[in-house]
């Protein structure tokens, strides 16, 4: 990787220097969840944690299906696995239960732990990118010519928010970016975002299916990513997990969960959060201020992209309607990328006009205050909030389970309320709200599943009714910008509402099989009501529905 | 340093110097080290450190040695203080804690003992302080606890409810002593609500004893009534079980039965059939009950939350029935599906 020039900053990043010490900080991480885990045991058996992952193993690994990529891991664990039964099976007094639980914590902490190669850094966010400007040149204007190459890739994204506050508050204290999830391109968006940022990099946990792929794998273990499998659900496990963010984080190095989880499935923004490993920007900033380090701070900072288009979108939406409806079990199914749909969506993506606005929403400490330029937390009525002192229990400045709880439960319904707030309105959410709302004025009795039964004929509008639907949701959603509760995308911001509806027709769901809104003689229609569903549902959790679902009897969201 | 020592050794500031409030601080002031008390007015805070007792309310009280009171707010704080006992009335949360908030560290509890919902928006006392205040760790003191019983020394007991352990922890530490037990809980909605919605039953009660009845209406009008706070609060995501403890049935028998109640003396001036107005200018002190009592009709109207006691009251407020109509009308309707 020699011959990509490694920047000086690089070289200082955080990230970097967590690689120097790797095996060290592993180490740590090991010695912390091993201490963790006998102080959670207490007086009982220390069988009781070791079995139950065990028994959770042995049930992940049976269900799990193991393709070319990850036969060798599976065996690995296999193997891993029968072992410790093995000694298990012998009694205390033979085999040291605590020799085994060390054991277990190295064997997922050298799963879990992530590697950053500066080389590969420069690679891919220098070879990249040109690729992508490659790409977006070719497509958009048919030539190779290099002088027009200026059309760059910046054009399509439009990155938008509080970008110079977070490239200050970077050098303050530690960054904990916290992205809304709708697609599996979102880390290679993010990763692209931050670049243009000129953020040092960061680390983000990504799913170990991700790493099945061998050019993801590759990649994306040396560019500082950590992985995270949501399959494996013990305690023992988890708290590993926790350590090794809790770790990262403390040494600076700034970080990116998906609070959410996985992708949206129903294409709404995160209504709840995941707490796990939010919690760990608190106890990251405790022990920081304990033992009084320099920049001791975190900074949790909300990032909303708005997609017109979302490539699984129909797969999304379809889990989702499975799982509200419980109708079966869902299998998990390992989506894989597929590489010819990938390159397609992005040939036609560089090809026409489509947009993606990502917004850097306001940043917050980690109790879920919102930060000045300067990284202070502000209070209501013009306080300055000292962590310190909220982090304060009986005179001290310490961790207490309890209260870190309630205190991460808040700053969960925070990221919430902030994803709602620093959400971009695009036109193509619009019209897909305002048809499906439109059409449920003549339904108001039906459930959502009959509702999304309609056929074809009943879900036809006139034109007219529709556009009188459009205008006054437009009218709504002003009064929500105007109030501060959402942003509207440029193209909203007009008041010639044939306008806006052209560019939201033209943009809703633009590289699917078949258009989401067909316009025809005077009448508008959609061909596949689900994925109309699945794109109305970015306006949900505004109270934007029907007045007689304030309560949402009827199981849309509202 | 255990929790109990360290409490032991805290100072506690107290803010709102009524009848509620004075008997806290008294409670406070043999669990810590020091209180300081807040009033308004000077002259209060020099008679009360004079005399050792509250010149306007809980006269009878002798306050501890270690209690003290000020009218700068300043000085309350001044230090750090660990505690702070919050007995305004609900009306007066806001601005006050507009006003006190540059004051506030950070590290402080907060226990909460008003009654009471803010007018028209709603929010609980615990979310208008958390609004207004730069400090999170906030709960709420309520039960069955007429102030000049326990002001006597009578035995009663008191629920704190809050997200945070430590205050809950907190509650326990600085309220209980041989007379006075407390119960701890996390269900604040549930706790808060049930503090506010007795209120506009106690009304009801005072307005049905000027009728001279007995004890089965007022037994129906309990029970009913208890289903109606229960409806209203699992709507608003309290738990049901909390509407059966101390701070649910055990408060509202506590303010239905006693003539003390502001509420209930209320109902009964009402129910002698005189007007609102008079009622409420002889009475000289808020009854919460009266302004709580639209708000929350209006909220379960819109909202289908059925509460034909709560109707009742409202429109006997209103002066659109009179207690016999409002009687006749919620004995003849039908009986609702279980």
């Amino acid at each position: 990787m020699t011959e990509f020039e490694v920047a000086p900053d690089i070289r200082n990043a955080a990230l970097w220097r967590f690689e120097e010490n790797r095996g060290q900080i592993l180490a740590d991480v090991v010695d912390r969840t091993y201490q963790d885990v006998l102080e959670q045991t207490g007086q009982k058996p220390l069988d009781l944690p070791l079995l139950e992952a065990l028994y959770a193993e042995r049930q992940r690994l049976r269900r799990f299906k193991a393709n070319v990529f990850t036969r060798e891991r599976k065996k690995r664990d296999q193997i891993f696995w029968n072992g410790t039964q093995a000694r298990l099976i012998r009694s205390p007094g033979e085999v040291d239960r605590r020799g085994v639980l060390r054991k277990v914590l190295e064997h997922y902490l050298e799963e879990i732990g992530g590697h950053f190669n500066p080389g590969v850094y420069s690679l891919a966010t220098h070879a990249l990118p040109v690729g992508f400007n490659w790409m977006l040149n070719a497509a958009s204007a048919g030539t190779l010519n290099p002088w027009r190459q200026k059309a760059q890739l910046q054009s399509k994204l439009r990155i938008v928010g509080e970008v110079p506050m977070l490239e200050g508050l970077a050098k303050k204290g530690t960054i904990l970016l916290v992205p809304t999830h709708q697609s599996n391109l979102d880390s290679v968006l993010i990763g692209y975002v931050i670049h243009l940022m000129n953020l040092p990099p960061f680390a983000y946990g990504a799913g170990l299916n991700l790493f099945s792929n061998p050019l993801l794998s590759f990649f994306m273990s040396r560019l500082g990513a950590y992985t995270v499998d949501r399959n494996k659900t013990n305690e023992i496990y988890k708290s590993a997990l926790k350590h090794y963010s809790t770790r990262i984080l403390r040494q600076g190095v700034h970080s990116i969960f998906f609070p959410g989880g996985g992708r949206s499935r129903s294409g709404a923004i995160e209504q709840k959060v995941k707490l796990g490993l939010l919690g760990t920007a608190l106890e990251a900033q405790t022990l920081n201020l304990r033992e009084g380090r320099p920049n001791p701070n975190v900074y949790v900072v909300p990032m909303v992209t708005s997609y017109h288009f979302v490539l699984e979108a129909a797969s999304l939406i379809d889990d989702y309607l499975l799982e509200q409806g419980k109708h079966r079990f869902i299998a998990q199914e390992d989506e894989s990328w597929q590489v010819r749909k990938v390159l397609g969506f992005f040939w036609k993506f560089f090809a026409t006009e489509s947009s993606v606005t990502v917004r850097i929403g306001k940043p917050m400490d980690v109790f879920g205050n919102l930060v000045d330029e300067d990284g202070n937390s502000l209070g209501p009525n013009g306080t300055l909030i000292n962590p310190c002192k909220w982090l304060t229990t009986r005179g001290e400045v310490r961790p207490d389970a309890a209260r870190d709880r309630e205190y991460t439960r808040e700053l969960g319904q925070k990221v919430v309320e902030r994803f709602h707030l620093d959400n971009t309105v695009l036109s193509s959410h619009a019209v897909a709200f305002a048809l499906f709302e439109a059409l449920r004025k003549h339904y108001p009795d039906l459930d959502l599943y009959r509702f999304m039964r309609l056929l074809q004929p009943q879900r036809t509008l006139a034109y007219g009714e529709f556009l009188q639907e459009a205008e006054s949701l437009h009218r709504r959603l002003i009064e929500l910008s105007e109030a501060g509760r959402l942003h509207l995308s440029d193209e909203l911001q007009t008041s010639d509402v044939r306008a806006w509806v052209q560019d939201g027709i033209r943009n809703l769901g633009i590289f699917h099989d078949k258009p989401v809104v067909k316009v025809e003689q005077d009448t508008i229609f959609t061909e596949d009501m689900s994925i109309l569903y699945y794109y109305r549902n970015r306006l949900a959790g505004y109270g934007l529905s029907l007045k007689g679902d304030r309560n949402d009897r009827k199981g849309f969201l509202a | 340093m255990t929790e109990k020592d360290f409490w032991r050794k805290s100072t506690v500031a107290v803010i709102g110097a009524g009848n509620w409030g004075t008997v806290l601080a008294h409670l406070v002031s043999k669990n810590c080290n020091e209180v300081r008390f807040w009033t308004r007015e000077e002259e209060s805070a020099r008679s009360m450190n004079a005399t050792r007792s509250n010149p306007k309310y809980a006269q009878d009280l002798q306050l501890g040695g270690n209690v003290r009171a000020y009218n700068d707010p300043a000085r309350v704080f001044e230090g750090g203080i660990q505690a702070v006992i919050w007995a305004l009335p609900s009306k007066a949360c806001r601005s006050q804690a507009r006003e006190l908030a540059h004051l506030f560290q950070g590290d402080e509890v907060i226990l909460h003992a008003t009654k009471g919902v803010e007018d028209g928006s709603l929010k609980r006392v615990s979310v208008i302080l958390r609004e207004e205040l730069p400090a999170a760790r906030i709960g709420v003191i309520s039960g069955p606890n007429l102030a000049d019983e326990v002001a006597r020394g009578e035995p009663a007991a008191t629920v704190v409810a809050s997200a945070f352990e430590e205050v809950v922890e907190a509650g326990c530490a600085l309220l209980t002593n041989e007379m006075f037990r407390v119960y701890p809980h996390t269900d604040v909605v549930g706790v808060e609500w049930a503090g506010v919605l007795k209120n506009v039953l106690a009304i009801a009660a005072g307005a049905l004893d000027a009728l001279k009845l007995g004890w089965n209406a007022r037994s129906a009008l309990i029970s009913r009534g208890l289903a109606e706070m229960v409806r209203f609060g699992t709507f608003l995501g309290a738990q049901e079980s909390t509407f059966l403890g101390l701070a649910g049935v055990g408060d509202l028998l506590a303010t239905c039965s006693s003539p003390l109640s502001r509420n209930y003396r209320v109902g009964f001036a009402l129910g002698e059939g005189r007007k609102l107005e008079q009622v409420l200018e002889e009475l000289g002190s808020t009854a919460e009950g009266v302004r709580t009592c639209q708000s929350v009709w209006e909220f379960a109207r819109k909202r289908d939350i059925y509460m034909p006691i709560t109707e009742g009251v409202y429109e006997l407020l209103q002066g659109q029935r009179t207690v016999q109509q409002m009687l006749h009308h919620l004995m003849t309707r039908p009986i609702p599906h279980a």
